[in-house]
């Protein structure tokens, strides 16, 4: 894209082609405005499609190969190990990396910070992407994944915690979508659509408040159902949901940072002047919340610990591996937040965000994975198993970027012939600077 | 927001808070009450009788239509088998519903273990599961649904004893694979399982669970000095209807010495309270948030600054 | 006592040994066949006096049944000074299927039957049989006793050859 902007061509970004002032068509939205030729040729010279292309060329016929000859090919077939990577990344991961929808929308609709809004889009996209993929990686996970339904349709288990994710996810992913398809509809044209949301906007929120808070502290109630199988350390009976569901917090607000900072560096070209000019402020708030989240987090963790006397367990080498989660996963970023704050400096904040990425991730891999069975043996997945996860993490990074480049979700969307409603956000950026300058803008900032 | 939607939205929340607080109370039932059906039967495993033949795999072997063995049901040498590094046994999977494993504890003669799911009372397996796919009969067995489940494989991760296998190399019908006490075949028609009646030693006692537990203990003391005084599952984990003797202490022929007493759902049963609590406090708290967030118009302090001085110009 | 009748308290004596000793080895039997398990095991010949020379008395492998009582600790402080059983054949009390639902309902409701753990026919030849033997160099493998049939070797899988995945991991 970088080639075609220095060329003067401006990506979609309104119903109407600003140079012949006809109307764009669905086709040439899709192509951003470019024409086929165009848009191939930037596609091609990205060297960043040609390592997803590799990734897909490898990965899909592994997928396909689980789907025609069992799970058994593609994993160790454990009987004492039934839950690998599928799930221990793509659920026990991706949803508390997701939290940002509920996060950012809290933020803006409920309390009504709209000094968040730059951001809370993506956000939004963040937390819908990161949902609709744990519900892909359970769909390659699952026995049967044709019975998906089944919890919602066919048949009743509601004493388990798991028919709670269940239907609380079916029903987060509504509410997401119609979150994010006020982008949608504003990319159609369709702004009845978008009003309607907006009049149910605070309701939607509200739901995604309890629906999130419900389902990031059931997935920690999950491993309330193996006590003696998981670590002590990072097991607590009466506080493992609440673990959860509060780094939940800072994994959803530190996604954030990151996906907004990749997108700085590798797609400002879609940004406006709008989302690049309030991005800095934006993460030093994030980074702020999230260092409360996170201190908050180690404050109850270390409480767990003590309410059942495990003090003892810090002597052992399991000890030893959770302090160095807590030290570089929690304190860490702690620190990092601090001194960015402080001093306003967004590119600690940034650091600080990366690591905190890691340190959820490193948590939930330790609880699912690899403290797991900690009695047992220990287990390492399946090469293929981690293929396949890398594949459907690099499908879902496609359909990300996929999003980004169209719906107005970093930029907005130029309205000339629509009057402004009052349930319209307040995001409209006052001067209309076309991107190529918002892009050569950038280049200067940090 | 405009001031209609927000008095609808508030009165849809509380209508929803209502109906969750005026939902029927039924009758109560805490976890770790329920012993079983008073008629439920049940299998004592007495591991000093036992002497490793494995007629018991055999005869499940045929009675369950499980696939042909890698090795015949009389060879020994599977007592030897290792896995994982030298760490494990042999455990049940897919085609081996159970199995029998040797122990050595020191000073004493070997001691060999049969083990298959032990038909809990209050099973981690049923109570994990979303789709209801486990029931316990009445008769004591824990049987398993293949119609409706979506193999998300929770009750393997849940179950205390490691016993749920799963078909992996099916890759259009796979379902959990477990001992279901011969429900279908015989129980239900009031016969023994297939490996009570074929076990020449007499190792596996078949009746009424409250009966076995009577037996075992008469057993125990009838005999000074041949067993461990301890009937493993009469209280674990809420009870199970396959229990154990043993002339070693039990952590040394491969049981958890202390699971406790409390069935698996009472871990899970405190989350679950929370939920209705989340579902009708948190709408009330975060509007009420909102409320006090958003500006009341006409009470703005910025608001009549810059009136002020926009009266001002 | 006139010849005549020390002759004749002669003459019964010998009558009631010979009649006595001739009632005893009458009920005894030379082989027992035990073939309960016939589909599978070919039955097995168990010789009966040849194992009458190694006990010291029938209650080695009868209890109290007999007339020559026991001296097991655990049965005298009930069973000193019971009489002889009509019968002493092993399943005249341990019964072939100790587990079928109406002996189970049966046990249930007898409370006062002091012998709830009473094993069945198959455990009771087992148990009896398996202690001496193990003591003596007597036979002690299954097969050593149980020939299979046909039938027997299909249930043991005895063809199989290791070749698939063996049921552990």
């Amino acid at each position: 894209m970088k080639h075609l902007l220095e060329y003067g061509i401006e990506p979609v970004d309104s119903h109407v082609n600003q140079k012949t002032d006809k109307s764009w068509s669905i086709k040439d939205k899709l192509l951003l405005g470019l024409t086929p030729g165009q848009y191939l040729g930037q596609a091609l010279r990205n060297p960043f499609n040609w390592i997803l292309a590799i990734i897909l060329a490898v990965g899909l016929p592994l997928i396909a190969y689980r789907y025609f000859y069992g799970l058994g090919v593609v994993t160790h077939s454990s009987n004492d190990y039934p839950w690998g990577l599928f799930l221990g990344f793509g659920l026990f991961c991706m949803v508390p990396l997701s939290a940002s929808g509920f996060m950012l929308g809290t933020a803006v609709e409920i309390f009504g910070r709209h000094d968040f809004e730059p951001i809370e889009r993506l956000a939004l996209l963040n937390g819908l992407l990161g949902y609709f993929f744990a519900v892909v990686y359970l769909l390659v996970d699952l026995g049967q994944p044709w019975r998906l339904p089944y919890p919602m349709f066919v048949s009743f288990g509601p004493a388990a915690v798991l028919f709670l994710v269940a239907w609380h996810v079916a029903t987060y992913l509504s509410v997401q979508v119609a979150e994010v398809s006020v982008a949608f509809f504003e990319w159609i044209g369709w702004l009845g659509g978008k009003r309607f949301i907006r009049r149910i906007a605070v309701g939607l929120t509200v739901s995604g408040i309890i629906l999130s808070t419900l389902h990031q502290g059931a997935l920690g109630a999950l491993f309330n159902y193996a006590p003696g199988k998981i670590h002590p350390l990072w097991y607590s009976a009466p506080f493992q949901w609440i673990h959860f569901f509060v780094s939940a917090i800072p994994a959803g607000l530190c996604m954030v940072i990151v996906v907004s900072t990749i997108i700085k560096k590798t797609m400002a070209w879609r940004c406006d002047e709008n989302y690049l000019d309030n991005l800095d402020r934006c993460t030093l708030g994030l980074a702020k919340g999230a260092s409360l989240a996170l201190i908050t987090y180690l404050v109850i963790k270390f409480i767990g610990v003590a309410h059942d006397n495990e003090w003892a367990y810090l002597a052992t080498g399991w000890g030893a591996w959770f302090l160095l989660e807590m030290a570089i996963g929690v304190v860490l970023p702690i620190i990092l937040f601090a001194y960015a704050v402080r001093h306003q400096v967004v590119k600690v904040a940034r650091w600080g965000a990366a690591i905190t990425v890691f340190g959820i991730v490193l948590n939930r891999l330790n609880t699912a994975l690899i403290t797991f069975n900690w009695q047992l043996y220990q287990e390492i997945p399946h090469l293929f198993e981690v293929i396949i996860a890398v594949t459907l993490f690099a499908i879902y990074v496609i359909v990300y970027r996929f999003l980004l480049y169209r719906l107005p979700i970093l930029y907005s969307w130029k309205e000339q012939t629509e009057v402004a409603f009052s349930t319209e956000p307040v995001s409209a950026s006052p001067t209309r600077t076309i991107p190529s300058q918002a892009y050569n803008m950038s280049r200067n900032i940090d | 927001m405009s001031g209609i939607s927000r008095r609808r939205f508030l009165a849809a929340s509380i209508a929803g808070c209502a109906a969750t607080t005026l939902a029927v109370p039924k009758k109560a039932l805490a976890s770790g009450a329920f012993s079983g059906y008073p008629d439920s039967m049940g299998v004592l495993v007495d591991l000093s009788r036992c002497i490793g033949c494995r007629s018991c795999e055999a005869a499940c072997n045929e009675e369950q239509n499980l696939p042909a063995p890698a090795l015949p049901f009389n060879d020994k040498s599977v007592f030897d088998q290792t896995f994982h590094g030298g760490t494990q046994k042999r455990r049940t999977d897919e085609n081996a519903y159970t199995v029998v494993n040797r122990y050595n504890p020191e000073g004493s003669e070997p001691v060999y273990r049969k083990f298959q799911c032990n038909h809990c009372a209050e099973p981690a397996c049923l109570s994990s599961c979303f789709v209801n796919a486990y029931t316990k009969t009445p008769e004591g067995a824990v049987i398993y649904n293949k119609n409706v489940c979506v193999g998300c494989r929770t009750c393997m991760v849940a179950c205390p004893f490691h016993v749920p296998a799963y078909s992996y190399s099916s890759a259009f019908d796979p379902a959990i694979k477990k001992c279901i006490f011969c429900h279908e075949t015989r129980l239900k028609n009031g016969l023994p399982p297939a490996c009570v009646d074929i076990c020449p030693q007499e190792a596996l006692t078949f009746g009424k669970r409250k009966d076995l537990i009577k037996i075992a203990n008469q057993r125990i003391q009838t005999n000074p000095g041949r067993y461990i005084n301890h009937i493993y599952g009469e209280n674990e984990l809420g009870g199970t209807s396959w229990m154990y003797l043993s002339p070693v202490p039990f952590e040394e022929v491969g049981f958890d010495p202390n699971p406790g007493n409390e069935p698996i759902i009472s871990h899970v049963k405190d989350f679950l309270s929370t939920v209705p609590m989340v579902l009708a406090i948190w709408p009330a708290l975060f509007v009420g948030f909102h409320l006090l967030a958003k500006k009341q118009d006409g009470h703005d302090h910025d608001a009549e600054k810059q009136h002020e001085e926009e009266g001002a110009e | 006592m006139s010849f005549k009748k020390i002759y004749a308290l002669l003459i019964t004596m010998l009558a009631v040994a010979l009649l006595g000793s001739m009632a005893t080895a009458a009920d005894m039997p030379d082989r027992v066949i035990l073939d309960s398990m016939s589909e599978m095991f070919e039955a097995v010949e168990f010789d009966h006096t040849m194992h009458t020379e190694f006990g010291e008395d029938c209650s080695a492998c009868h209890h109290h049944t007999t007339g020559t009582g026991t001296t097991d600790d655990r049965c005298v402080s009930c069973h000193a000074t019971s009489d002889e059983v009509a019968t002493v054949a092993c399943r005249d009390c341990h019964i072939e299927a100790p587990f079928s639902s109406e002996h189970i309902n049966q046990k249930s409701l007898d409370v006062y039957t002091f012998h709830i753990d009473r094993p069945g026919l198959k455990a009771a030849y087992h148990w009896n049989c398996l202690g001496c033997h193990e003591q003596m160099d007597g036979p002690t493998e299954c097969e050593d006793c149980h020939t299979r049939t046909a039938r027997g070797d299909a249930f043991y899988h005895i063809n199989a050859t290791g070749s698939s995945a063996e049921g552990g991991h």
